[in-house]
């Protein structure tokens, strides 16, 4: 009985499915992406294996969902209201339009109808004030943590009726719209956000309306993904709605990044997460595909603190600046695909501009800088002023895995200018303790952050509304200050352009932030016969195009 | 069984319920020095994006702001009442947690001890059988060798040669036949050598023994020697070192789970401790004394079956787990 | 015949130089790599001409050769300098294992052994506990508690042992306590503390001594697989363990775990060896 009562809802449901359908692939065809599909023609079946390093620790969505890890499984299992794509283009997904008032307070969202969970549960507005409340709210007193990035001017939200939603906001929140398509706004059905914590920890009770549903889990060990067959409503971005092609998706934790190359290597798996850089260009040589896909965001560097001497002196700053060759930390550490920085913020990232010059190796410089701050080689080679030696303590990244490799070539590349570099090495409980922005014994703080939109920069690098003031400058930069508030009071791009250029100038003139290199958080080796992922704003991988070929 | 025979076994239960809750507490003590805990530091993570005060704020939500001894005695007394609490770092119940891994550090385990037994037997078969010129000095150096050679490295040896080499197994398949025979491989090596000395120091004794002597002067050869007079005696003293050191495969699955990428006690609590989810911690903990404490219960109570030569000496302690007499010694056994 | 008698010559006084130390040629083999891992601990820079910090980024990964024994890793530092490097730290830190585990267990077995009673009742308890917990899982728990660096990994690894040397030391005491010339002297009104210093120490060392060695050899084995979980000190340091770990990584150029591994082994086994030795010469 109950089998075919979901053979019946099964079919009423492909009908209207097929009626969207039609309606995306118009949209494609009017907004002119060329779909990824369009090279090769997928065939449908197939399983694959992908090889990751951790699969996290709990998996509340709202306590994971930011995870570098349980963001792929994430990615599969649910759909966001937006599509953020590796250039930070945002398109409609499960909301078809939205519209905003003019102070940007009040937000009106359209939903795309017949949308369910895999629980069956409807995507409707009640679904999405659900998780609205909840990404705004968390369950604190059960361990249910609010999403961080959630806009805190958040007031309410109504559904007007089944597919309409309209969001009210306590100030100006232009920041809204993206955040929607940001790995943490991930949509749950509201059967399971009213679960307990406990029940929400267990992977199989949690249900999205993702291409793929959770068949099996253990912790520690694997997921195992399965298509969603009545899957019609995909982000028409990527140029595909229907059901995924793959049938299953492994997600299988080996926590040796040289085993899992060889295991791919060997044809024992298809992805391998997190490959370490030295093997990437046997890899490719051998034909396997590897993506290095960066994500929108900061890159690798450090924002100094001010506060701390002798980094409260410009000129050791801006020796540190010029004092760091970036070409060696490509050369030796990455490969050609780690792009060098041309500024503290993506090369990809729109508004992001082009700062080579002032982020140029020049040894002579640097020492030049040093002698003219007071700081003399001794005859150890270590420089000192006034009986101090010029030290260095760098906390090593516990998020970055090549983080401790290129801290220890930077020692050496300042050790030649006499510095002395001390580098701490701490596991990520440790470190979250001990180091922070502006910390009294954190000279440096390493930065590996995404962000949505690059307006909100400048309000993070201060102090006011909540910043996080990571160059501890507090207001004793009137210029950056200045800076921070234009932008946020700019109406449009072209106004802002100019103004986020001088922002970076300013920025590493200064030396209150050292980039290392352009990010690559995510690393993919790929089987050749596996084609058709995409990637998105965050550099997550998704299989829901992908398919085999022969 | 006599009075005295239970007041005994009483006594030594009631030890053993100590012991196992001092450790619990023990544990506790021991990870709470340091400050952080798993949920501020997912809370940290700065893709996070919360504010110092935020974070004060879900903190103080969940009473983990509360003074520590109020929080040992909340765990404390739902340990008593078999309550395990629940997992800071992924939210389950750590009775869950721990129930999902067992099963397959237990078949490890096993295999292992399976492993190492055979080693052990076999290597000290050959030292009383082969020629004494060849072959026996160095099978004899053969359990120091075993001894000297950390675990990871053996395993790592094994992968690189078996599961990349000659491709007999998938790596990424741990549970597969081969690639638990391979990891019952690391784990028993070491754990053989510790069993070998015991057991060829023995039978080097016994051989000495006047029977010996009189079965050798009767033509008897030294294969049939071995199995029909020396291997039994020499044998009981190894379950002594099995019941001793039965708890160090689990501390040394947590190497092998993690070489071999296995889901078991030893990656919970590899995850556990980098973490510091204490509750998972303190049941594993509670749950490797347990383990030690009934294997010596056990071993205490074959031991008599198995050897009629020790009578038993009711109302004291014949086999001390504790402090005690220097014949349990695996390493003193072997200068006897 | 000459060529005889002169070589023959050297070679009995040899053979009596080892007769009278009673040493095999093992053993003496033994002791010469225990030199050799002491003086690279002491001054490690007469062994080796390289940096092992710094590197030549453009020879990473080269295989081992005549200018580099153990090949160089993933930055271009000379591995076999790094394992020189890095022996000062290995070696040191079991050393501080055992002299926490050897002080602190001696201590307690002492005092249980020889003051008995309710102290050797409640010492026992503590010895339990300790036991009771598997030694690596043991030393893995306290490490987390106080911090991921090589010496809190020593303190842990010597805590860990802490509970065997009260054992030993405690059933040898009360071995010592219970012979006739203690008693003797008990009788004839020596103090507790003399009787103490001068019969009860003495020969509960002698049985110590060579399971303290043998210790050390396990010491190397257990801190370096703190390290080798990466329970260790943050780069560049080059501990054995730690290098085995970072060689793990790149399993394609096996040289860099199978060459630390082999220094760590070749240690252990001499170590392994002595202890033996001391304990047969006893």
């Amino acid at each position: 009985m109950t089998d075919r009562s979901t053979l019946l809802s099964l079919s009423r449901r492909r009908l209207l499915l097929t009626a969207s359908a039609l309606a995306a692939v118009t949209l494609v065809a009017t907004t002119g992406l060329s779909p990824v599909l369009a090279a090769d023609t997928p065939k449908e079946g197939g399983d694959i294996t992908f090889l990751i390093d951790s699969l996290g620790d709990t998996w509340i969505p709202n306590n994971s969902a930011i995870s570098s890890f349980q963001g792929h499984i994430w990615g599969h299992v649910t759909d966001k209201l937006l599509y953020v794509d590796a250039e930070g283009k945002v398109s409609p997904w499960l909301a078809e339009r939205w519209e905003q008032n003019d102070n940007a307070t009040e937000f009106t969202l359209h939903l795309k109808s017949g949308v369910t969970f895999s629980d069956g549960e409807p995507l409707d507005a009640k679904a999405v004030v659900a998780n609205l409340d909840i990404w705004y709210a968390g369950r604190k007193n059960e361990g249910i943590n609010p999403i961080g990035l959630f806009p805190k001017t958040y007031d309410r939200a109504e559904a007007v009726d089944a597919a309409t939603v309209k969001v009210f906001f306590k100030k100006p929140t232009l920041g809204f719209i993206p955040t929607l398509g940001y790995h943490g706004s991930i949509l749950i059905s509201p059967k399971s956000i009213a679960q307990p914590a406990s029940a929400q920890a267990d992977l199989s009770k949690t249900a999205g309306s993702g291409p793929y549903v959770v068949e099996s889990w253990k912790e520690g060990d694997h997921v195992t993904l399965t298509k969603r067959k009545d899957y019609n409503w995909g982000p028409a971005a990527v140029g595909h709605t229907g059901p995924a092609f793959l049938d299953t998706i492994t997600y299988k934790l080996v926590s040796e990044p040289s085993l899992r190359v060889a295991s791919v290597q060997s044809g024992q798996a298809d992805v391998a997460y997190n490959a370490s850089p030295q093997e990437l260009k046997s890899l490719k040589e051998e034909g396997f595909t590897v993506a290095t896909p960066r994500y929108l965001g900061f890159v690798n560097g450090w924002a100094v603190n001010t506060k701390h001497a002798p980094y409260d002196d410009v000129k050791v700053r801006q020796a540190l600046q010029a004092g760091i060759n970036r070409q060696e930390i490509i050369d030796t550490v990455y490969t050609p695909d780690w792009k060098l920085a041309t500024s503290f913020i993506q090369s990809n990232v729109p508004g992001a501009t082009d700062q080579s010059a002032l982020l140029a190796f020049d040894p002579a410089k640097a020492e030049k800088l040093l002698d003219e701050a007071g700081w003399v080689k001794g005859a150890n080679g270590i420089r000192a002023k006034d009986g101090k030696e010029l030290v260095l303590t760098i906390h090593s990244n516990p998020y970055l895995a090549t983080s401790k490799s290129v801290d220890e070539l930077i020692a050496q590349q300042l050790g030649k200018l006499g510095w002395k570099v001390v580098i701490r090495a701490y596991d990520v409980v440790t470190y979250g303790e001990k180091v922070k922005f502006g910390g009294a014994a954190v000279p440096t703080y390493e930065v590996t952050r995404s962000f949505i939109d690059a307006g909100t920069v400048a309000g993070i690098l201060t102090n006011a509304n909540n910043g996080e003031n990571w160059f501890a400058l507090d207001d004793r930069d009137a210029k950056i200050n200045e800076l921070r508030d234009s932008i946020a009071g700019a109406g449009s791009f072209d106004e802002r352009s100019p103004l986020l250029n001088d922002l970076q100038k300013h920025v590493l003139d200064q030396g209150y932030f050292i980039p290392r290199t352009q990010i690559v958080q995510r690393i993919y080796v790929q089987s050749p016969t596996l084609k058709g992922e995409t990637y998105n704003g965050v550099a997550y991988a998704s299989y829901y195009t992908a398919f085999i070929a022969d | 069984m006599s009075n005295a025979y239970l007041t005994y076994a009483a006594k030594r239960l009631g030890q053993a319920v100590v012991v196992i809750l001092l450790a619990y507490v023990f544990t506790f003590v021991v990870v709470s020095i340091l400050p952080g805990d798993p949920i501020t530091s997912v809370l940290r993570n700065p893709q996070n994006g919360f504010s110092e005060q935020e974070i004060g704020e879900i903190i103080a939500a969940q009473g983990l702001d509360q003074p520590v001894l109020v929080q040992l005695w909340h765990s404390l007394s739902g340990f008593l009442t078999g309550d395990l609490g629940v997992s800071m770092r992924s939210n389950r119940p750590v009775s869950t947690l721990i129930a999902e891994v067992i099963p397959s550090t237990l078949i490890l385990a096993s295999s292992g001890l399976a492993v190492a037994l055979f080693l052990a037997f076999a290597v000290a078969y050959g030292t009383q059988v082969l020629p004494k010129r060849y072959g026996q000095g160095l099978l004899r150096a053969f359990p120091s060798l075993f001894q000297s050679t950390p675990n990871f490295v053996i395993g790592l040896f094994l992968i690189h040669l078996f599961g990349f080499q000659l491709r007999l197994f998938r790596v990424i398949e741990p549970d597969s036949f081969w690639a638990t025979l391979f990891a019952a491989i690391t784990i028993g090596i070491p754990f053989s050598a510790q069993i070998a000395e015991v057991l060829i120091a023995n039978l080097d004794h016994e051989a000495k023994q006047e029977y010996a002597s009189v079965a050798r002067s009767r033509g008897i050869g030294q294969r049939r020697l071995f199995t029909r007079h020396l291997l039994k005696p020499a044998s009981l003293p190894v379950v002594t070192v099995i019941a001793l050191t039965v708890g160090e495969l689990l501390g040394n699955s947590l190497i092998t789970e993690t070489v071999f990428g296995r889901t078991g006690l030893g990656s919970l609590v590899q995850r556990s401790v980098s973490t510091q989810d204490l509750p998972v911690l303190q049941a594993i903990v509670s749950l490797g004394a347990v383990v030690f404490v009934l294997v010596n219960l056990i071993a205490d109570l074959l031991y008599p079956l198995l050897d009629p030569r020790v009578k038993m000496v009711v109302g004291k302690k014949y086999r001390s787990t504790a402090a005690g007499e220097p014949s349990l010694d695996p390493t003193k056994a072997v200068n006897p | 015949m000459t060529f005889v008698s002169n070589s023959s010559l050297p070679v009995s006084r040899w053979q009596e130089w080892r007769a009278a130390l009673r040493m095999p040629t093992i053993v003496a083999l033994s002791f010469a790599v225990i030199a050799i891992v002491i003086a690279w601990s002491l001054a490690p820079q007469l062994f080796t001409t390289y940096s092992p910090v710094v590197g030549v980024p453009a020879d990473k990964l080269l295989g081992p050769s005549l200018s580099h024994w153990f090949g160089t890793d993933h930055l271009g530092r000379d591995l076999y300098t790094r394992v020189v490097y890095g022996t000062a730290s290995s070696v040191s830190s079991a050393l501080v294992a055992v002299v926490i585990g050897v002080l602190f267990g001696g201590l307690i077995g002492l005092l249980a052994g020889f003051l008995g009673g309710w102290v050797d009742i409640l010492l026992a308890r503590l010895v339990d506990v300790l036991l009771s917990i598997p030694k690596f899982l043991l030393a893995v728990i306290i490490v987390t508690a106080i911090g991921f660096e090589t010496i809190n990994a020593a303190i842990a690894t010597g805590i860990s042992a802490v509970a065997f040397f009260a054992r030993v030391t405690r059933s040898e005491v009360i071995k010592t306590r219970q012979a006739t010339f203690v008693e003797a002297s008990f009788l004839s009104g020596g103090s507790r503390w003399y009787i103490l210093s001068r019969h009860v120490v003495p020969n509960a060392s002698r049985s110590v001594l060579p399971l303290a060695v043998l210790q050390f050899g396990e010491s190397i084995l257990v801190i370096a697989s703190l390290a080798f979980l990466g329970y260790g000190d943050p780069p560049p340091s080059s501990d054995w363990g730690l290098l085995i770990s970072i060689g793990k990584d790149y399993l394609k150029w096996p040289w860099l775990v199978y060459a630390p591994a082999f220094v760590t082994i070749v240690t252990v086994l001499s170590v392994n060896r002595i202890s033996r030795w001391l304990r047969k010469t006893d």
